[in-house]
């Protein structure tokens, strides 16, 4: 009766609510994000992209996920067949070749490979004889993650790379490794990519890699450059106050004074426009979704399920860590976007998609 | 349902995310909480510093006219080119971009200087009178030229060019002293005030006052009008208020024709209505174009300017100090007969020159002039006459009446940068720790010489004087009430003695080049030396530099005087020749309304050339 129940509402009742309302809240932010500007355009496109992405969701959760994982081996080799062909033949934007054009349609490789990898480990898992990853089947998943990871670093894009660490986070704490271990080497691998980091700072990093880290340590430097967004984002937010200023009304974003508003730095929008309680409210329904994620982790019928589940949870987290920490200010300013709110097609197309799957792995825990 | 995935570390796993993710969700709160409700207002006067823009109404500067209302300054649309360092960029890139794009080579120290220069310290007038394409030049180039604007504004243009520059003047930028001493509320790189002549004095009436509006602009700094995005207090805070005309008593023809009949010579003119103090005229050539001087000056126009031996930039009415020479003379006589120490009958006798104190005094006629009374001694401005007479009248004395004249003293004329002359006296000399007045230096004093000088102006108002019986009117160039300054009490039978001189200067005596058929012209020729070794000389023969200067002045018509003149050319030998002739062109056309080269009046424009080429021309006679 439940099952029935669930399943003829598109899958996980609130997993499908919540993302029907940011879906539909991240299309009005893009719009008033665009409004009036040389993007406006954008604004209506998104609405395009926010249709595609339902039909995506509704198959990512309606389509038994057991059907999925037989794809999932096709979609992972499809898209790092992508991310070849868009080092080759793809469009270069803003300093990386990262856009793949058939005909008119424009998309990133690098945000389908997102969905492709957490698709194609949970599709290892489940035909691996020993559903408890051992030292060997970590390097195995690790390889699929690393793969379009460092195809990605080679654009180069260094923020979308670093989206896929999550899945190899999720990969480790998946294994059966106890907690206490993962955090004491987790807390040694910090330690190390700080290492790499300083080795870094003489060697690859670009001067505005360098600049956005400065800036966010003190944010004084160079307020005309990398310091002004964060200045503006944060006056942005703040001026918002409790109410916010109303939708299409926030001055910050309409008056051109906060950066890239339609992509990166949208939850800006969200703070002005919306003010105090509808950021609170963003939050909310990001935690009700990925508290959702959680729990499902406990009820999963299978491993294959209860995997894809915990990588969706770690790329959204990551998502939202590193986006919504730079807006607010508390973390650097780097180039990855706020799931369901930012502007772009690709991205929306494969959150929406895994987001759907989530929900697919909780209607479908009862089945088997 | 168990699969071996559900170790039992993993339970431990789900709860460490939950409470991580519940943490980092805090924390987010809590950031949220700090800037949008505790901090919200700090913010939201950040955002509203951050788009609105205080923007300054200017205001025209008012128009300069001629007393017949012909133009003598307006205003002109001109497009200029603004560097903004308040706006986010790097100035080098901008510089480099600006190079580039608008086909400029202006280095950081040029640009950086033009700041220093600026009244307002984020604004820089980086270029003037640019052309208008420029606009659309520095628009579509938003990003690299985000710190520049082209803005329009209202810039002096002087129709005439030099003529008349002295009396209107020029106006500059508004320099850092000029500001503070105006205490202007809404400073503007692009305020012109007055530098120099009525553009100066005048500057209070012609500047008006900048306006004042708060607008609402987006980060590229453009206006942005959506009603949702308003707040309260957008709008004209202040309206503008326009500069306001100004009249000056100057006739535009009358200055040109003077203007123009001094040729290449340099020197002054100034025709002023004796009994209202209004200039008619005042010239002062060589002139220089004032436009040149707004807003500012470039190096090299200043230089040859400044450098000019001819001195265009000085302005000789009031700042040119000459002996008076002869011109003097009828002063000394009016001083003797109100002193009693002469009488229409007095008589010397002129040898040609007088032996005083062991030096010989000249007269400027080497056979002299025999025995002359007062009369005849004005007619033909005999030397050694006034020697005897200033000899009597004594130092003192002509000091005393000097002042009453205001010889010694500015004339209050409504320009800047008037200087005052010198009437010598023994406290002057004393004063000046130059020992005790000796007699002997009376002598020069009383033709004109010596320790005297005056301005042209100092002169045409002792003229003016004799023309009005003894009132003593203020000289004006803007319009308005006559304002009298003192009145000298002079006995009507002196007068008629100085003006019967005057008058038979023109009919019969040095100045007969001014004799005009129909106008009764009393005036006073001078020849003033500028050096004493010249005396008796043929100074034709001199060299230009060190030729005397040509002095008239006078008045007419001698019932009703309606104008008195000064003309001084400098080192233009005697001024019964070209200094009459010029101030001839200027009475024929005020009373005849004759310009130079025409018959009676303006001629008809229907008349055959060939009838107006045959006609004898008087003015060659």
């Amino acid at each position: 009766m439940r099952e029935a129940l669930e399943r003829s509402f598109l899958g996980d009742r609130v997993t499908t609510t919540v993302f029907l309302l940011l879906l539909a809240f991240g299309t009005l932010m893009v719009r008033s994000a665009t409004f009036g500007t040389r993007y406006a355009a954008l604004g209506d496109r998104q609405v395009l992209y926010a249709g595609i992405a339902l039909v995506v969701f509704a198959l990512a959760a309606l389509i038994p996920y057991s059907i999925w994982f037989e794809y999932g081996y096709l979609l992972y080799a499809g898209s790092v067949l992508a991310l070849l062909v868009v080092l080759v033949a793809g469009r270069t934007i803003a300093g990386s070749r990262s856009w793949l054009y058939l005909g008119p349609i424009g998309f990133q490789p690098s945000e389908l490979a997102k969905a492709a990898a957490a698709l194609a480990c949970a599709t290892v898992i489940r035909d691996l004889p020993d559903k408890g990853l051992e030292g060997r089947q970590v390097a195995l998943l690790w390889g699929i993650v690393g793969l379009p990871m460092v195809l990605t670093l080679i654009q180069p894009d260094f923020g979308t790379a670093t989206t896929f660490l999550p899945m190899a986070a999720a990969v480790l704490y998946f294994a059966r490794f106890p907690l206490a271990r993962i955090l004491k080497w987790g807390g040694l691998v910090l330690l190390g990519i700080l290492l790499l980091f300083a080795l870094g700072w003489f060697t690859f990093l670009k001067p505005y890699q360098k600049d956005r880290i400065l800036t966010f340590l003190d944010p004084a430097h160079d307020p005309r450059g990398a310091g002004y967004q964060v200045a503006q984002a944060r006056i942005a937010v703040g001026s918002g106050e409790l109410w916010g200023k109303g939708l299409y009304s926030g001055t910050q974003n309409r008056m051109n004074f906060l950066p890239a508003p339609h992509t990166d730095f949208i939850f800006g929008v969200v703070g002005e426009e919306t003010g105090f309680l509808g950021s609170m409210a963003v939050l909310g329904a990001f935690l009700l979704l990925l508290g959702r994620f959680l729990s499902t982790l406990r009820v999963a019928r299978d491993a294959e399920g209860r995997f894809l589940v915990l990588a969706v949870f770690a790329l959204l987290l990551y998502h939202l860590l590193v986006n919504v920490g730079m807006v607010l200010g508390l973390l650097p300013t780097t180039g990855i976007p706020l799931p369901f709110l930012s502007y772009g097609g690709s991205f929306l197309v494969s959150t929406s998609f895994l987001v759907g799957l989530a929900g697919n792995v909780r209607s479908r825990r009862y089945l088997g | 349902m168990m699969d071996r995935t559900d170790h039992p570390e993993f339970e431990a796993k789900v709860t460490f995310l939950k409470f991580a993710t519940a943490v980092l969700f805090v924390l987010f709160g809590v950031r949220l909480f700090y800037l949008q409700v505790m901090q919200g207002a700090t913010y939201r006067t950040l955002a509203e510093n951050n788009y609105t823009r205080t923007i300054v109404m200017r205001s025209p500067r008012g128009i300069i006219t001629d007393r017949n209302g012909l133009l003598l300054c307006r205003n002109r649309i001109s497009f200029s080119l603004v560097l903004d360092t308040a706006k986010e960029g790097s100035l080098e890139k901008t510089i480099a971009s600006m190079n580039r794009i608008l086909g400029l080579s202006m280095t950081e120290a040029e640009v950086k200087a033009a700041l220093k220069r600026s009244p307002v310290p984020s604004l820089a007038v980086l270029a003037r009178d640019v052309p208008p394409d420029w606009l659309q030049k520095v628009e579509t180039h938003p990003d690299e030229l985000k710190m520049l604007r082209v803005e329009t504004e209202l810039r002096r243009d002087y129709p005439n060019g030099p003529l008349a520059s002295h009396a209107v003047g020029y106006v500059g930028l508004l320099s850092e002293e000029e500001a503070a001493a105006l205490q202007l509320r809404d400073p503007d790189p692009f305020i012109e005030v007055g530098k120099a002549g009525v553009e100066k004095t005048a500057n209070a009436v012609l500047m008006g006052e900048n306006g004042r509006r708060t607008a609402q602009v987006n980060a590229m700094g453009r206006e942005v009008e959506d009603p949702r995005l308003r707040l309260p207090g957008v709008g004209v805070q202040k309206e503008p208020v326009p500069g306001k005309p100004v009249r000056l008593n100057l006739d535009l023809e009358l200055q040109r024709i003077l203007t123009e009949a001094f040729g290449e010579e340099t020197g002054a003119a100034v025709f002023m209505n004796p009994f209202t103090g209004e200039i008619l005229a005042w010239v002062s050539v060589p002139g220089f174009d004032p436009n040149l001087f707004s807003h500012t000056i470039s190096a090299k126009d200043w230089q040859s300017l400044a450098e000019d031996p001819r001195h265009p930039l000085l302005n000789r009415p009031i700042q040119g100090s000459y002996p008076a020479g002869s011109t003097f003379k009828p002063f000394v006589a009016l001083v003797g007969l109100e002193e009693g120490v002469l009488t229409p009958g007095t008589t010397f006798y002129c040898p040609g020159g007088w032996d005083y104190g062991g030096h010989t005094f000249h007269c400027w006629a080497k056979g002299g002039h025999g025995r002359v009374d007062l009369l005849t001694a004005i007619q033909n401005s005999c030397n050694v006459f006034f020697y005897h007479a200033g000899d009597r009248v004594g130092i003192e004395r002509l000091a005393k009446w000097g002042a009453l004249f205001g010889l010694g003293n500015r004339t209050g004329v409504d320009l800047p940068g008037e200087g005052s002359g010198i009437l010598p006296s023994p406290a002057w000399k004393l004063s000046r720790n130059m020992g005790p007045w000796y007699p002997g230096e009376t002598l020069p004093v009383s033709i004109g010489q010596g320790y005297l000088t005056v301005t042209p102006l100092q002169l045409l108002s002792f003229y003016a004087t004799i023309a009005t019986g003894g009132k003593r009117y203020q000289p004006r160039l803007l319009s308005g009430e006559p304002r009298l300054i003192s009145s000298v009490e002079v006995s009507p039978s002196t007068l008629e003695v100085i003006r019967e001189g005057l008058e038979r200067v023109v009919t019969s005596g040095t100045g007969k080049a001014c004799h005009i058929p129909g106008l009764t012209v009393c005036a006073k020729t001078g020849t003033a030396q500028v050096v004493e070794a010249s005396a008796g000389k043929d100074t034709k023969l001199l060299d230009k530099t060190i030729r005397d200067h040509a002095w008239f002045a006078g008045f007419a018509p001698r019932e009703n005087p309606q104008v008195a003149f000064v003309v001084l050319v400098e080192h233009g030998g005697h001024g019964g020749d070209v200094g009459a002739r010029i101030a001839r062109a200027g009475l024929e056309y005020l009373f005849f309304g004759k310009k130079p080269g025409q018959e009676e009046g303006p001629a008809p424009s229907a008349a055959p050339l060939e009838a107006r080429g045959r006609a004898p021309s008087p003015a060659e006679g």
